[in-house]
């Protein structure tokens, strides 16, 4: 748990680092839209710097920290969090200990699930919190209600990776196989995005630019992309459940 | 019948694992009871199924067939009830590290009543683990005695304890056997397997044995316990030959080996006293070097048991 606590810090500062440097080449952005563009060797591409030309800085700072930071920072993060939470304990071989306490595997279950979820889900909402204060270094305003929705789409995206990471863990007893077959898929993942025939097929399309800039326009979640990631994470824990009731220490 | 506190009731147990060429039958279905009180020792070569039975009453292990239960409460669900009666320590030695010592017997300790880890604390002083280092700097005795002390500590009806003086040194083993001894004298509930001849016959009040699955009669496991008692090693000033064995044999001597001047016999039940003093005032005997008594090792027990194989 504790080491846990020390790589959510890191990830925590990692990700507002990478926040303060986009805040601060923006200027530089801005100025230079019309031949990034022209510059952006794929059409995804083109599109989200196509999108930051005509919108302005909001679409920039939403595809910085959660298409940017929060998919692949984010996404390994919920992989490497889940991993260790069942098939951790077999590997280092203290799962007995751990269920051979007198709680119900439910419980059991539930608090590392939620300590890892939490793990991974605020350090989202605390560098989105930062960025109306950065606004100023830029003179410009950030409204805090669309950045906390935002943030709120891009951790059940987070979290419904993290259910299927901690789902895998429930029945592996190798986190570090786990893990490295994981992160290989969202890579792929990942990187498809990008290729336009298939781009359809990536599961990014569910935390996708246009989710956060809607956000924006609608102040609110658009249910129709969220509706299915919350049936995704219930669908990952009930199964994680189910799975973890009959492991064998 | 109303079950008393502290009793285990087994009826019928069966776990099948999946092997490599199919099913492999881990616990056979067999009936026992054990308590309420008093300490009861498993015995059985590695692979006898004993930490499977151990883990199948505790509900670690969901049994393929049949039912326990602890003070009449069956084992459902996950078996949270029957863990909230039995305090168990496991035979892998798998702690974690990162955690000083104290650290650690308070997460072994939480879901317990108030007290508990002050218990714990006081029995790990009384062992001398030093509860401030972090757990990864423990030896092997140490972090079975760390487990053991989480395991005593609760006060409940049941305790299981899995190889509890597994790699301890024999002072510790020692002293791990007086404190079962005083928790069983409290009333507790022990079971517990072991491979250690001399402390399950020094603590336990009923021994069982195991082989592949199954029980042996207790009958039969009692009288060749009885037997042990009197195998006895005797180490002549020469190295013996064929007359000294006759001459054995003809003081009432059953069984006797031999290799070099070392003698091995077992003294016959009813006059052991008597043919053991003839035999050491016998002076047509070469001179007595060394003598033991009644410390069969566990692995001649097993050996008559079982035969030479899985010991």
């Amino acid at each position: 748990m504790r080491s846990l606590l020390l790589y959510t810090l890191l990830y925590t500062i990692v990700m507002e680092l990478m926040l303060v440097a986009a805040v601060l080449y923006w200027p530089d952005f801005e100025q230079n839209v019309d031949a990034l563009r022209l510059l952006a060797p794929i059409k995804s591409v083109k599109d989200i710097v196509q999108e930051i030309e005509q919108e302005g800085v909001i679409p920039y700072i939403t595809s910085q920290q959660f298409f940017k930071g929060g998919n692949t920072l984010g996404t390994a993060a919920a992989v490497l969090f889940a991993v260790g939470a069942v098939a951790g304990e077999a590997h280092r071989g203290t799962l007995e200990l751990l269920l051979a306490r007198p709680y119900s595997r439910l419980r059991i279950l539930s608090e590392r699930w939620l300590f890892g979820a939490v793990c991974c889900c605020l350090p989202v909402f605390l560098t989105s919190a930062t960025i109306p204060w950065m606004g100023s270094w830029i003179d410009e305003d950030f409204d805090i209600v669309p950045l906390m929705l935002c943030s709120v789409h891009e951790s059940l995206f987070l979290l419904a990776v993290y259910g299927a990471a901690f789902f895998c863990s429930t029945i592996g007893s190798n986190p570090t196989r786990i893990a490295l077959v994981l992160l290989f898929v969202s890579t792929f993942q990942f990187a498809i995005y990008f290729i336009e025939v298939v781009t359809k097929w990536s599961l990014y399309r569910l935390a996708d630019l246009k989710d956060f800039t809607k956000i924006y326009e609608d102040y609110a979640l658009d249910w129709t992309v969220c509706g299915p990631l919350v049936a995704a994470i219930v669908l990952s824990f009930t199964a994680s459940y189910l799975a973890f009731r009959r492991r064998l220490p | 019948m109303l079950a008393r506190s502290g009793q285990i009731r087994v009826e019928g147990l069966t776990r099948r694992f999946r092997g490599p060429q199919g099913g492999v039958v881990a616990v056979q279905p067999f009936d026992l009871t054990v308590g309420p009180g008093g300490v009861t020792g498993i015995l059985g070569p590695n692979g006898s199924g004993k930490s499977t039975l151990l883990r199948m009453i505790l509900g670690l292990v969901p049994p393929g067939a049949g039912a326990t239960s602890v003070d009449g409460m069956p084992l459902t669900g996950d078996g949270l009830t029957i863990r909230e009666r039995v305090a168990y320590a496991p035979g892998e030695l798998a702690v974690y590290g990162e955690l000083t010592g104290k650290a650690h017997l308070r997460w072994l300790t939480a879901g317990r009543r108030r007290g508990t880890l002050a218990r714990a604390i006081e029995l790990a002083d009384e062992l001398g683990l030093p509860l401030r280092r972090r757990v990864r700097g423990y030896s092997h005795g140490m972090k079975r005695q760390l487990l053991l002390a989480a395991a005593l500590a609760p006060q409940v009806p049941v305790r299981i304890l899995d190889e509890p003086t597994e790699g301890l040194d024999p002072s510790k083993r020692a002293q791990i056997v007086d404190l079962l001894a005083r928790d069983a004298a409290r009333g507790t509930t022990i079971l517990l397997s072991s491979h250690h001849l001399g402390e399950v016959d020094r603590v336990c009040d009923r021994i069982l044995f195991m082989r592949a699955g199954r029980l042996i009669d207790e009958e039969e496991a009692r009288s060749l316990f009885r037997r042990a008692r009197r195998v006895t090693r005797l180490t002549l000033a020469q190295p013996a030959d064929a007359t000294t064995i006759e001459h054995l044999e003809g003081l009432g001597a059953e069984e006797v080996s031999s290799d070099g001047p070392r003698l091995r016999f077992v003294l016959p039940e009813a006059t052991h006293r008597a043919t053991l003093a003839a035999i050491l005032a016998d002076e047509s005997l070469p001179a007595p070097q060394a003598l033991s008594f009644g410390d069969a090792s566990l692995e001649e027990i097993y050996r008559t048991l079982y035969g030479s194989e899985g010991i």
